[in-house]
C-alpha cells in the first residue's frame, strides 16, 4: 500500500494542512493597538507561505506521471528508539536522572543490538555515574530531580 | 597587524593552545566517523562551553568545525563512506586510490589541500572582514531585511533536491522561532496556553535534536551495515608507494588555488556550505584538467580540488555572521548562540566592541589549521584505524544518552529535553523526505533578526512596504533572492528533463 502512495502528494497535503493550522493560529495573535500588524505579520506571512508551498508540492505530485513511493524505513527500530527517548524524558521527570539513565542506557544498547547481559549491567551502572560526575559534579549543572522519587535524596540526603 | 598581536597572545596561552589542540583532534575524529558531522559534535559539546572563557569556547568550537570538515576525507578515502556531505566529492577519487594501496598518499594530498584551502579562506576573512563590517555599518533595517530575505531564499532553494521542500524547511524554521512571547509587544504567539512554550524554543536543544539525535535515528536503521577499512599496511613497498613527492603534488597546485578561491566565494554566501563548494570545485577542476579521463579513477587532482574548496569555506562563512549577524552555515549558527550566551552582541559593531576577541579567534583558527594539518599528515591512517575499532553499536547509544544531558545542561530545563527529542525525530523525518534540516536550523536562527528589521522598516515607512523597493541596496538583495530561486528552478527543471529523456 505504502509503495502506491504518491509521496509528493502526501508531503504537499501535510504542508498545506500544517500551514492552514498555523494561519488560523496566527489570527489568534493580537495586532497592534494603532492598527499595525505588529506581532502577527511574521507568523502569518510564514504560515501563508507554507500553505502556498504545500499547494505547489501537491499540484506537482498530482501532475507527476509516475508514483513516487514513500521512503523505506525500519519502523520497529525507529518506533522503539522514539518510545525509549520519550520514556527517558518522562522517567527523568518522575524518578530523577540516575534511575532514568540506569533504565534508558541498557534499553538503548539493546536497540543497537548489544545482547551481552554483563555489558548491559555495566552500562546501567556506569552511564548514570559517569554522566553525573561530569555534568552535575564537574560542571555544576543542577540535576533534574524526580517528582516521585530521586536516588540523589538517598545518596546525598534531603 | 591585529592578527600578529593575537597570534602572539594565543601562542603564549598554554590553556588556550590545549583547547585548540583538543578541538583539532575531536573535530578530526568526529568528522571521520561516518554519520557524525562536525555540526553534531559541536552541538553536543556546546553546553560544555557555557562553563568556559568566551575565547576558549569560541576557539574550541570554531576549530572543531575546521578539523571536522577535513576529518570527513579520512572516512571518504579509507572507508568509502564520506564522513561529511562535502567529502563525498573527495571519495570519488580518494577511494579508488586507496584500493590501489595508496590510501596514505591520498590522505596526504587531502591534508595538504585542506590546509592550503583553509589558510586561503582564513586569510581572506581576516583581511576582508573589516571591509564588509564597514559596509554593513551603513546598512539600515530595510537593507538588512532584504539580505535576510535573500538568505532565506538561497538557503531554502539552493541546497537539496526539491526547491519547495527546501523553502518549506526554511519557513518551518521561521515558524518554530515565532513560538513564545513577541519580543516587542510580549504578545503570546503559537503557545496554545502552554507555560513552557512562552519561553520559546531554545536553539541548543533544537540543534542537538536535529544534528545529533536525528543522526542516531538514522544510524539505528544502518546498524547492521558494518564499515570496512581499506588496507593501510606499513611494509617497505607500501611506504614507498605512499610517499608523496613535490613532482606528484605540483599538478594539483592550480586546482588547489582555483578551488580555494571558489570555496572562499561560496563560503561568504549564506547557507551554501562546504558540499556545494566541493562539488563545484570538482566539476570545475575536471573541466579544466589536462587528464580528465583519470578523474574518478584515482587522480590526485580529484582529491586536491574538492578538499581545498571544502575547507576554504570555513573562514569566509564566518564573514556574514561576524559583520551582519547572519550565520552562513550551521556551525556559524551554533557559534552565534555561543556569542549570545557569553553576552557578546554580534553584528557590524562587533569589530569595534570585541576586536581583540575576534582576532584572537582568527589566530586560534590559523593555529588549529596547522595542528590538524600536522596530525592529519602523519596520523590520518592511525585515526582511521582508531575509528574502525569504535563499535557503532556502543558509540551511538552513548551519543543518544549524551544528547539528553547536553540538551538539559543548556538551560537546566526538562522541557528542552522534550524539544530535543521531538526535533531529533523531526530531523530524521526531514532527511527521509528530502527536506533540508540545515535550512530549517539556519532559518530558525535568522528569523528573529529578520522580523526585527522588517518591523523597524515598517516603522520607518509608516507601514509602507515600498521602502524595500525604493532603497537600491534593499532592492538589489530582493532581486538576488528571486534570481537565485528562478535559476535553481530552471536548473532542476533541466535536470528533470534530461533524466526523463535518459529513462526513455
Amino acid at each position: 500500500m505504502a509503495g502506491r502512495l504518491n509521496q509528493t502528494v502526501i508531503v504537499g497535503a501535510m504542508l498545506a494542512l500544517f500551514g492552514i493550522a498555523a494561519t488560523l493560529a496566527s489570527f489568534q495573535i493580537e495586532i497592534d493597538r494603532d492598527g499595525g500588524w505588529g506581532a502577527r505579520i511574521f507568523p502569518l506571512a510564514g504560515s501563508v507561505a507554507l500553505v502556498v508551498l504545500g499547494l505547489v508540492e501537491l499540484l506537482k505530485g498530482l501532475r507527476e506521471g509516475r508514483v513516487t513511493a514513500l521512503p523505506a524505513f525500519n519502523a520497529w527500530a525507529i518506533a522503539g528508539l522514539l518510545v525509549v527517548a520519550l520514556f527517558y524524558v518522562w522517567a527523568i521527570g518522575v524518578a530523577g536522572y540516575l534511575i532514568a539513565t540506569a533504565i534508558a542506557a541498557p534499553l538503548a544498547m539493546l536497540l543497537f543490538g548489544i545482547r551481552d547481559w554483563r555489558a548491559l549491567v555495566a552500562t546501567a551502572i556506569l552511564c548514570p555515574a559517569i554522566y553525573h560526575l561530569i555534568f552535575f559534579e564537574g560542571l555544576g549543572v543542577f540535576p533534574p530531580l524526580g517528582r516521585w522519587f530521586d536516588l540523589l535524596d538517598v545518596i546525598q540526603g534531603y | 597587524m591585529d592578527i600578529f598581536a593575537a597570534l602572539g597572545n594565543v601562542i603564549t596561552d598554554p590553556v588556550l593552545m590545549l583547547w585548540v589542540l583538543a578541538a583539532a583532534i575531536v573535530g578530526m575524529v568526529a568528522g571521520a566517523i561516518p554519520g557524525l558531522t562536525a555540526s553534531a559534535a559541536i552541538a553536543m559539546l556546546l553546553p560544555l562551553t557555557f562553563y568556559m572563557e568566551p575565547l576558549s569556547a569560541l576557539a574550541f568550537l570554531y576549530v572543531i568545525g575546521k578539523s571536522g570538515r577535513y576529518g570527513g576525507s579520512i572516512s571518504a578515502i579509507l572507508f568509502n563512506t564520506p564522513g561529511t556531505a562535502a567529502s563525498a566529492a573527495t571519495q570519488i577519487d580518494g577511494y579508488p586510490l586507496a584500493q590501489r594501496g595508496m590510501a596514505s598518499k591520498a590522505m596526504k594530498v587531502a591534508t595538504i589541500s585542506s590546509v592550503i584551502g583553509d589558510y586561503t579562506g582564513d586569510i581572506l576573512l581576516i583581511f576582508g572582514v573589516g571591509l564588509i563590517a564597514a559596509v554593513a555599518l551603513r546598512l539600515g533595517p530595510p537593507e538588512l531585511f532584504a539580505i535576510y530575505f535573500a538568505a532565506f531564499v538561497v538557503i531554502g532553494s539552493v541546497i537539496g533536491k526539491s526547491i519547495t521542500r527546501g523553502l518549506a524547511s526554511a519557513v518551518l524554521g521561521v515558524l518554530v522561532n515565532m513560538i513564545g512571547l513577541d519580543p516587542i509587544s510580549a504578545e503570546a504567539r503559537f503557545t496554545f496556553g502552554s507555560f513552557d512554550l512562552t519561553n520559546g524554543v531554545s536553539l541548543v536543544p533544537l540543534m542537538i535534536g536535529i544534528f545529533v539525535l536525528g543522526e542516531v535515528f538514522s544510524q539505528i536503521e544502518a546498524r547492521h551495515s558494518p564499515v570496512e577499512i581499506v588496507d593501510t599496511s606499513r611494509d617497505h613497498d607500501a611506504r614507498a608507494r605512499n610517499r608523496l613527492s613535490w613532482a606528484e603534488y605540483r599538478p594539483c597546485m592550480p586546482h588547489v588555488i582555483r578551488s580555494s578561491l571558489i570555496g572562499s566565494f561560496i563560503g561568504v554566501l549564506p547557507g551554501l556550505g562546504s558540499s556545494i563548494a566541493a562539488f563545484v570545485a570538482y566539476g570545475e577542476g575536471k573541466r579544466r584538467a589536462r587528464n580528465p579521463e583519470e578523474w574518478g579513477h584515482g587522480a590526485l587532482e580529484g582529491i586536491a580540488a574538492p578538499e581545498s574548496a571544502n575547507n576554504a569555506v570555513s573562514g569566509p562563512s564566518m564573514a556574514p555572521l561576524l559583520t551582519l549577524g547572519i550565520p552562513g552555515s550551521t556551525i556559524g549558527a551554533i557559534l552565534m548562540g555561543v556569542f549570545l550566551i557569553h553576552g557578546i552582541q554580534i553584528g557590524p559593531t562587533l569589530l569595534i566592541t570585541s576586536r581583540e576577541l575576534i582576532f584572537s579567534l582568527f589566530a586560534c583558527g590559523l593555529i588549529g589549521i596547522a595542528m590538524y594539518g600536522t596530525i592529519g599528515y602523519f596520523g590520518a591512517a592511525w585515526v582511521g584505524r582508531f575509528i574502525i575499532r569504535i563499535p557503532t553499536n556502543v558509540l551511538y547509544p552513548v551519543i543518544f544518552l549524551t544528547s539528553f544531558i547536553a540538551a538539559f545542561a543548556s538551560r537546566g530545563n526538562l522541557f528542552d529535553v522534550l524539544v530535543m527529542v521531538l526535533a531529533g525525530f523531526g530531523g530524521w523525518l526531514m532527511k527521509k523526505f528530502d527536506f533540508n534540516p540545515a535550512a530549517f536550523v539556519i532559518s530558525f536562527v535568522l528569523a528573529g533578526g529578520a522580523e526585527e528589521t522588517f518591523r523597524q522598516s515598517l516603522l520607518l515607512s509608516h507601514n509602507g512596504l515600498l521602502i524595500f523597493v525604493t532603497r537600491p541596496v534593499a532592492l538589489a538583495f530582493l532581486i538576488i533572492g528571486v534570481a537565485a530561486l528562478v535559476l535553481r528552478a530552471r536548473t532542476l527543471g533541466r535536470q528533470a528533463k534530461e533524466a526523463a529523456l535518459n529513462d526513455a
